[in-house]
């Protein structure tokens, strides 16, 4: 498949679907002006989706230039088209959601909102595709643009526009540590493709070449929110509509982490540069941090936003484990990739459970109309079908076998004790292993306060409508489906480790 | 002292001193004409890694050129975005004093 084609589809469906809602309005059917970004999303699914079934060729395809040094290119792979899966996916399940939603909420400017919506996956996807820097960085900031503007979209609310505007600040200063790093290598090398800059970094391994990777680490790492950096987002996740917060959590983030795994593990390679103990200092640190801060919350969008930086450091701390087995024990190659294809399977869970988690937070938004969770503590029980589908999700976060959020962790956790010997690494899972108990805890806690205490308020509520119970169930079922069909999907994620692992 | 440091030497001032206006600045305006510093000082940088000396005449690589244009523009979309962020602000709080607005923990 030629990888421009999804990409076409997203980014034409964002320009049509203007005017298009012109036509929605015009008809009088103004509240199903979603259907058409549904529509675009389900179609790059499908599409996406088709690929995988019928057995991925690694392609490629120039966008412009002539000498292959400096050409903007895109590439098609196993774990572009994994990670293009889960966002296309995710978005649409997003997609569906906002229609009734946004109308309950009664927000305005909806004519932008999907619009945007296409850009921001858009963007996601075009950083999976991308062959060099360059490309990366242009999608990067579609991505980046539009997921301000949406953060920011209740403009009539402080908290809205003051968490848009410090994330905007926050992450562009990042995206720009990036690009100065990204300059750096290019004047390093003279080219910014991914195969031309691998081969020509290993032989020039020097200040210069450690500090452009220092600055991309940090400059994607603040999209990661990884821990110094991540003070933006649990100001910028709630504040957004909550179908965007389920996007931004769920997907938008893992952007951050796959621009990291791609940029440490393809252009610097692990067994030349040794970050893997600075991933795995800054994974356990993220996680740490975010479990031991998301049990003050009182908020229940600002929980889940601080436990997703949680999952980011079990993410990274997996990615950090590959990168120092295979630097300091380089022929123990089978412990590194079990460490990566539990980051990998990890990134799939939690934007099924945490997408699927925000969905429910705002079924419960919608109908008691507060976020405090003192107030929300009982109303599970008025709302049996959202009440159950968050079960699924936080069971799934938690990691509660069988189901695949256990297995990611334990992938994790039996690749860091590997290498007995290993201090640093035992030290290191030990602390991991007890953040997965805390984080079990506080997630069975938040249920049981959901679902089985009393409900304080007299009021009545009821089971949200069946347009946004439609996306909770289907994800809900997808995460009992991935448990089943562990076995394909792990072979389909082998398949994209060799992809980075070469 | 050639071009080639010279250059290099002036992004380095511009990306220093964004960091700086942003980092100490109180106004939303000052903090976003840092951003825009940041943003011209790592544009030059591109354009000094790109600096190619062919028979004694200075050019600049193609992939340079064609990289900062796009990332002018993108600048100039982030800089609209946070403008228009920071009216928002204004009409929230009547002022665009950045130590007014800590509802959230800056």
């Amino acid at each position: 498949m030629n990888p421009f084609i999804p990409l076409f589809i997203l980014l034409g469906g964002a320009v049509a679907s203007v005017f298009i809602d012109q036509i929605f309005e015009k008809l009088g059917a103004a509240k199903w002006r979603g259907l058409f970004a549904s529509i675009i999303l389900a179609v790059a699914l499908i599409f996406i989706g088709s690929e995988v079934a019928a057995g991925i060729k690694v392609t490629e395809y120039t966008l412009f230039g002539g000498e292959a040094a400096i050409t903007a290119s895109l590439k098609l792979d196993t774990l572009s088209l994994y990670l293009s899966m889960i966002f296309c996916g995710i978005g649409l399940a997003a997609a569906i959601y906002s229609m009734k939603y946004m109308e309950l909420e009664r927000e305005t400017g909806l004519d932008r909102y999907y619009s945007l919506l296409l850009t921001l996956v858009a963007g996601m996807v075009g950083v999976t595709l991308a062959n060099d820097f360059f490309t990366l960085y242009v999608f990067w900031e579609l991505m980046a643009i539009s997921s301000y503007s949406l953060v920011s979209f209740r403009k009539w609310s402080w908290e809205a526009v003051e968490a848009g505007f410090k994330y905007l600040i926050m992450s562009t200063i990042g995206s720009l540590m990036a690009l100065l790093g990204i300059g750096l290598l290019y004047g390093l090398t003279g080219s910014l493709r991914f195969d031309i800059l691998h081969a020509a970094v290993a032989s020039r391994a020097g200040l210069a070449a450690y500090l452009s990777m220092g600055l991309i680490m940090i400059g994607f790492g603040v999209t990661a929110a990884i821990v110094p950096f991540h003070s933006w987002l649990p100001d910028a996740h709630p504040a957004a509509p909550t179908p965007i917060s389920a996007v931004l959590s769920g997907i938008v983030i893992k952007t951050g982490v796959y621009a990291m795994l791609w940029g440490l593990f393809k252009v610097f390679t692990p067994a030349i540069y040794g970050f893997g103990g600075a991933l795995i200092v800054l994974g356990v640190l993220t996680m740490t941090f975010a479990n031991i801060v998301v049990i003050m919350q009182g908020d229940i969008k600002r929980f889940l936003a601080y436990s997703s930086i949680a999952n980011i450091g079990y993410i990274i701390t997996g990615m950090g484990f590959a990168a120092y087995v295979l630097n300091h024990y380089p022929d123990q190659v089978a412990v590194a990739s079990l460490a990566l294809t539990g980051a990998l399977l990890h990134i799939l869970n939690h934007a099924l459970g945490k997408g699927l988690s925000f969905l429910c937070a705002g079924c419960y938004i919608v109908r008691a109309e507060t976020r405090e969770l003192s107030k929300l503590e009982g109303i599970g029980a008025r709302m049996p079908v959202t009440t159950a589908s968050l079960g699924m999700g936080l069971l799934n976060l938690a990691g509660v076998p069988p189901l695949s959020g256990f297995w990611s962790k334990l992938f994790i956790i039996s690749a860091g004790l590997g290498i007995p010997s290993d201090g640093f690494m035992v030290l290191a899972t030990a602390i991991f292993i007890l953040n997965s108990v805390i984080a079990a805890g506080y997630y069975l806690w938040l249920l049981q306060r959901i679902a089985f205490k009393k409900f304080s308020s007299n009021s009545e509520i009821k089971e949200a409508p069946a347009l946004m119970l439609l996306p909770l169930v289907v994800l809900a079922v997808t995460c009992i489906l991935i448990t089943i069909m562990l076995g394909p999907v792990l072979g389909f994620i082998h398949e994209a480790l060799e992809v980075v692992l070469g | 002292m050639n071009l080639y440091e010279l250059y290099f030497g002036a992004s380095l001032l511009l990306i220093l001193l964004g960091l700086y206006a942003i980092a100490s600045k109180r106004n939303l305006v000052r903090i976003i004409i840092g951003l825009e510093l940041l943003t011209i000082g790592v544009n030059l940088t591109i354009i000094t890694m790109g600096l190619r000396t062919i028979e004694g005449a200075v050019t600049v690589d193609a992939l340079a050129q064609s990289m900062v244009a796009i990332s002018m523009a993108i600048g100039a979309a982030v800089a609209a975005l946070g403008l228009s962020i920071a009216i928002n602000i204004y009409r929230h709080y009547g002022t665009f004093d950045v130590r007014k607005l800590r509802k959230l923990r800056w």
